[in-house]
């Protein structure tokens, strides 16, 4: 089974918050839950929304329409009502409200649903609204939210406008009780979440038996036995715990959205147990990404595991630290939050379109290490091989997560996070005998020279060309063999990883879908539905794209009949990337560059389209 | 003043103020018994860049970008606090390129010590106006006058918050060296910008010229007790603006009541200056140490 539930309402209005109870609440009763955030760079009063997915089987992906679609303001109604397919909860007081008086409705997109319900004979208010859908076959709840909130308010003799805030679990709970699930659960949860604060917490908890009792059980949906522990986590959480797990023990950053989050939650448990003792971990927020990248530099030269988050902003100014690291060989992770480009493009949004840049990012060609994790579990095990990486191979590593990932949430079986096999490699590390004589660039057979830390030995360290010991010098001969000797790291690069931590193959069919990323998720959850109606597919799942795992690839796309290069930008940047160093290319595309995530039915009928039709390329458009 | 009798090769242009401030750092090194084992020295790009790879002495190196010394060297210094931390800048790299990285230096207060080689011109791409070039003057390099106002390293960093402010003259090679090591000693960011002639390519602020002008400051520059800050920073700001005709030198301002970034750090991080990152343990026979159970813990739902 798979169901989906939209929460939308003003940013500040708590529907992440309402998300996370109602996800949480849902999981409880044994279900996964995968939870993707939509936002405006605002702080408050822009549309946000949150999609949430259930299942009893782990979900990855989102979906176009959705089974349940919970509102309590007008522009969530006005602006999804074309996505829902079977329930409709809204504010009853809002139905003379007419679209045009939703100031913050984007005009393009007012104009859109505008058009959508002048179509079908009908207004612009509300009470129009509820019609079309209701012409469509959605059930549609309307609830008195005012009378309901009074009510509360006068029971809890509260600051009606701090109490106007709890809307959104009137909202939840109504969703809620259609699943048919113990209430209990609901308020368990937010026991969980506003336990120490009284009176929020009988607000919320008050708000939600009101929605709950609002409608019944219309789905069915009973406990699910579970075994082990199962965890709530987001992308942003996931790559700071695989860092921390990692070893971390620097990180610096530059505020930047969707990157932040990470630098902020490790600030906040920067003090953690290790072996027998405790250890700090140092946050530092720089004045710009110029010394974020650049502080991280510094500290990985005394032998610290040192990183920095970006986003693609903040990735363009690193790159000139990111050419000095590959030049003196330093061992720095900097994870790449990719976003809606460029400039600053869709902050909030999300995107492919910057992988050629952390393939070339800073000037000169020089080892260095890209990761691409394409789901949560993969973040956390790729952050800790990206610090493994930078140390073993002496070289910038980048490791990207999308804001698709970084904002979405998943329940997962705690198994998955690996953390019985990580293990940590240093690399070639020493403390030598004869301090004053070390060369800290000795040539070396794999190009790896054995790394002393900063206040071990006397060394030095230059931007310029320079000798085994780290001096300058422009010499032909010494430059020749510099220069190969940083290039012939990437075959260590290349061993190090097993091939199917490089390159994730899922199935065996003659068509497959090519793809690095988030669109993994989608195409994951689509691959069954697929198989049902007679389309076999295979995914091909690029996890490092430098070094390229060249032969693991070739093998992987030898004789296949299609490959469907599935990406979030415009010119299937991985794909190109394989053509580059393969000679192959693929035959066909699904690509999508609106910022929004792939969804699984858009797969889905994608796939169906090319196959039946031989059409070469598909675009998507979905989400708003 | 011992000397190192070894003499690294060198290429500086001859009679360049570069070589007075290295056989300043050098003898402050030696005096301090400072080593790469508790002391490294940052530079960034430009002729004070390679200072570091002609110190003669068993000192490390790091020898950065153009205008990020100040940015490897806070890495440094908090990945590791139990080393000494000195950064040598040229004037265009420090407040041209990197001034940003200069003033947050100021709010940190790190123990750090920064030399800026202040010549008054970018030397090494062949004589434009750096940042401290008053305006109007017009350097033989330059096609016409400068015709940006100067910005004055004393009083900026007075204004960014650091707590030793220094002003030397580079062919004063005790005076530097007393004030690096002052500097060094100080609990807090110091800056020493130490005015330099550039006798390639700025034939106005000459030995000479510097020589006919400078006095060595006589007031006390320290504050005592808190309640001084305001007045010595006043002072210490009159100083830095006196006209150009007279060029005061020496110690404008010392603050220690300021806690450091470090001091900060600890304040969050109990065991911080005993445990510090670069000497964190993370692993064990390849497994990873760091428990980050309770972390996972408080994320489960079920």
């Amino acid at each position: 089974m798979r169901l989906s539930w939209m929460i939308g309402g003003a940013q500040g209005t708590g529907v992440d918050t309402s998300a996370n109870l109602f996800g949480n609440a849902v999981a409880k009763a044994g279900y996964y839950i995968f939870g993707s955030r939509e936002y405006f760079s605002n702080i408050k009063g822009r549309h946000s929304y949150f999609n949430v997915v259930i299942s009893d089987k782990p979900q990855h992906s989102i979906e176009t329409k959705v089974d349940i679609l919970a509102t309590f303001d007008a522009e969530t109604v006005f602006q999804h009502f074309d996505e829902v397919k079977s329930w409709l909860i809204y504010d009853k007081a809002l139905e003379p409200m007419s679209m045009d008086k939703v100031r913050s409705l984007e005009p393009e997109i007012a104009e859109k649903q505008a058009a959508i319900l002048e179509k079908a004979g009908l207004g612009i208010t509300i009470a129009d609204v509820v019609k079309y859908v209701s012409g469509k076959g959605v059930k549609t709840v309307a609830i008195d939210y005012g009378p309901l909130m009074k009510n509360i308010i006068n029971q809890l003799k509260m600051d009606p406008f701090a109490a106007e805030k709890a809307r959104n679990m009137l909202c939840a709970g109504a969703s809620f009780a259609l699943l048919g699930l113990d209430q209990q659960l609901l308020v368990d949860a937010i026991k969980f979440t506003f336990g120490k604060k009284e009176l929020f917490l009988n607000l919320n908890t008050l708000a939600a038996q009101s929605g709950m009792a609002q409608t019944k059980d219309a789905y069915g949906l009973r406990p699910l036995p579970v075994q082990g522990h199962r965890v709530q986590l987001d992308g942003n959480t996931i790559s700071a715990m695989g860092k921390l797990y990692g070893g971390l023990g620097f990180q610096s950053y530059y505020p930047i959205t969707p990157a932040s989050d990470e630098s902020t939650y490790i600030e906040a448990n920067q003090n953690l147990n290790s072996g027998d003792s405790q250890k700090g971990v140092v946050v530092l927020q720089t004045e710009d990404e110029l010394a974020a990248i650049n502080a991280a530099n510094g500290a990985a030269l005394t032998g610290t595991r040192a990183a920095t988050a970006t986003s693609g902003p903040g990735f363009s100014l690193m790159n000139e630290g990111i050419s000095w690291a590959g030049m003196n060989e330093v061992p720095v992770l900097v994870t790449y939050y990719m976003r809606g480009s460029p400039a600053t493009g869709l902050p909030t949004r999300s995107g492919q379109s910057d992988l050629k840049l952390a393939l070339n990012a800073g000037h000169g060609e020089f080892a260095r290490i890209v990761l691409a994790s394409g789901d949560h579990a993969e973040v956390f095990e790729d952050a800790v091989n990206g610090l493994n990486l930078a140390e073993v191979c002496q070289t910038p590593v980048v490791h990207i997560v999308e804001k698709t990932l970084a904002n979405a949430y998943a329940v997962m079986d705690e198994s998955v996070l690996e953390q019985g096999s990580a293990r940590i490699d240093r690399g070639k590390v020493v403390f030598p005998d004869e301090p004053e004589k070390y060369k800290r660039f000795e040539i070396t057979d794999d190009g790896i020279s054995p790394r002393a830390f900063l206040g071990h030995a006397q060394m030095y360290y230059t931007g310029d060309e320079h000798n085994e010991y780290g001096h300058i010098t422009e010499a032909s001969d010494n430059r020749i063999a510099m220069y190969e000797k940083r290039i012939r790291k990437m075959e260590a690069a290349d061993k190090f990883l097993p091939d199917s931590k490089k390159v994730n193959m899922v199935g065996n069919a003659d068509t497959v879908l090519l793809t690095w990323g988030s669109p993994k998720g989608a195409i994951t959850d689509a691959m069954e539905e697929l198989k049902g109606s007679g389309i076999e597919v295979e995914m091909v799942q690029v996890r490092m794209f430098s070094p390229y795992p060249k032969s693991t690839m070739a093998n992987a796309l030898k004789g296949k009949k299609r490959i469907i290069a599935v990406e979030n930008n415009y010119y299937a940047q991985g794909a190109e990337v394989m053509t580059e160093h393969l000679g192959i290319m693929p035959t066909h595309y699904i690509l999508k560059w609106n910022g929004r995530p792939m969804a699984k039915d858009e797969i889905i009928s994608a796939v169906t389209d090319i196959v039946k039709n031989d059409t070469k390329k598909v675009v998507l458009d979905g989400g708003k | 003043m011992e000397v190192n009798e070894a003499i690294e090769f060198n290429d500086w242009c001859p009679g360049c103020g570069d070589f007075g401030i290295l056989r300043g750092v050098e003898s402050a090194l030696s005096e301090m018994k400072l080593d790469f084992t508790d002391a490294v020295i940052v530079s960034g790009i430009g002729c004070s860049g390679k200072l570091p790879h002609f110190v003669s002495g068993p000192i490390s190196g790091v020898h950065t970008l153009h205008g990020r010394s100040l940015a490897f060297a806070i890495g440094i210094k908090l990945a590791n606090p139990s080393m000494k931390v000195i950064v040598d800048a040229g004037d265009g790299d420090t407040f041209g390129i990197g001034v940003g990285h200069f003033v947050s230096a100021g709010r940190r207060n790190a123990d750090m010590t920064m030399i800026v080689h202040d010549n008054r011109v970018y030397g090494l791409t062949k004589g434009q106006a750096a940042p401290t070039m008053p305006m109007g003057e017009k350097t033989k390099a330059l096609p016409k006058p400068n015709i940006n106002e100067p910005i004055n390293p004393v009083a900026l960093a007075v204004a960014s918050g650091y707590t030793f402010v220094a002003r030397s003259f580079a062919y004063d090679t005790a005076m530097t060296k007393e004030l690096i090591k002052q500097a060094v000693q100080h609990k807090g960011m110091g800056l020493i910008d130490i005015l330099q002639p550039c006798p390639t390519y700025n034939d106005i602020n000459t030995n000479e010229w510097y020589k006919e002008r400078i006095f060595k400051l006589e007031d006390d520059p320290e504050v005592h007790d808190p309640s001084e800050t305001m007045a010595k920073m006043t002072q210490a700001l009159k100083n830095a603006y006196m006209p150009e005709d007279k060029i005061p030198v020496g110690l404008f301002y010392k603050n220690e009541f300021i806690p450091t970034f470090e001091e900060r750090l600890k304040a969050n991080i109990p065991n911080y200056m005993e445990k510090y990152p670069a000497d964190h343990e993370i692993e064990k026979d390849g497994k990873p140490i760091t428990d980050i159970t309770r972390l996972i813990e408080a994320r489960r739902v079920l």
